[in-house]
């Protein structure tokens, strides 16, 4: 990842839009991404959702098929 | 996703991300993951049973009815998968040969005891109790889409826990649908 990566727009969706995105796919066609802490991804996440701290993204982001959209909440 | 988890309103799995794949050692043999499945899957059809014969709304009934009738096609099909990789008949009882060191039936998907769901769901309103088979369905979905994720260099086991999260999704919605009826 380039520092120019870090300047590209990134899409938004709301619940809604993300809702219907995980109701029309199968789990493997995407990445579900909690950014949260791990505290709060013990108190409820998403259902299959990999927990990635923010601070851990740039360690942590070839952990994704970057192939496959991203969902990050 | 717009306004983070604050803005879902819709179903949530809880606990770390390890939650409930103790139940599922890694590097175990597919064989050894079907019987840990089965288990999970016949801790279920007892709790929709025994949920079916108790609940006090008709619609709950049929429906925690079908789940039971549901999770027991999913024992047949784990069953069936079984005799298939392992070339042994998969005969009643079969998952306890398999689980080393055995473990306790009174579990079900979503990791809570049978027992202690039942006694929970004792007295309650059929909205409360389809709630709690919405949440163990839904950490059931949670648990079965990271062991899929997981197995990723097992074939086999991937076409398990494939078949498993799917059908954990079609029970959510079938709960869900409900429950928005009830509501």
């Amino acid at each position: 990842m380039g520092v120019l990566d870090y300047f590209k727009p990134v899409e938004t969706m709301t619940a809604e839009d993300v809702r219907a995105f995980l109701g029309s796919k199968k789990p493997d066609e995407y990445n579900l991404v909690d950014v949260r802490q791990p505290k709060e991804y013990e108190r409820g996440h998403l259902p299959g959702a990999r927990l990635i701290p923010v601070d851990d993204i740039p360690d942590r982001y070839k952990e994704l098929d970057l192939n496959k959209p991203t969902i990050a909440y | 996703m717009e306004g983070g988890i604050n803005a879902w309103d819709g179903l949530r799995a809880a606990g770390p991300p390890e939650a409930g794949m103790a139940h599922f050692p890694e590097g175990a043999s597919p064989e050894v993951l079907l019987a840990l499945a089965w288990l999970l899957e016949e801790g279920s059809r007892r709790f929709y049973a025994e949920l079916a014969g108790s609940a006090g709304d008709k619609d709950a009934q049929k429906l925690f009815g079908d789940l039971a009738q549901a999770e027991k096609h999913h024992e047949e099909s784990l069953a069936g998968l079984y005799a298939k990789l392992s070339g042994k008949e998969a005969r009643a009882g079969f998952h306890r040969d398999l689980i080393p060191g055995g473990t306790s039936e009174d579990i079900m998907e979503g990791g809570m005891s049978v027992a202690e769901g039942l006694s929970w769901a004792k007295g309650k309103g059929v909205r409360e109790v389809l709630e709690l088979a919405i949440s163990l369905e839904a950490n059931a979905y949670d648990l079965y889409i990271k062991m899929d994720r997981n197995m990723e260099k097992n074939a086999k086991a991937r076409e398990v826990f494939s078949l498993l999260m799917l059908e954990e999704k079609q029970h959510l919605s079938r709960l869900a649908s409900l429950l928005d009826r009830k509501m």
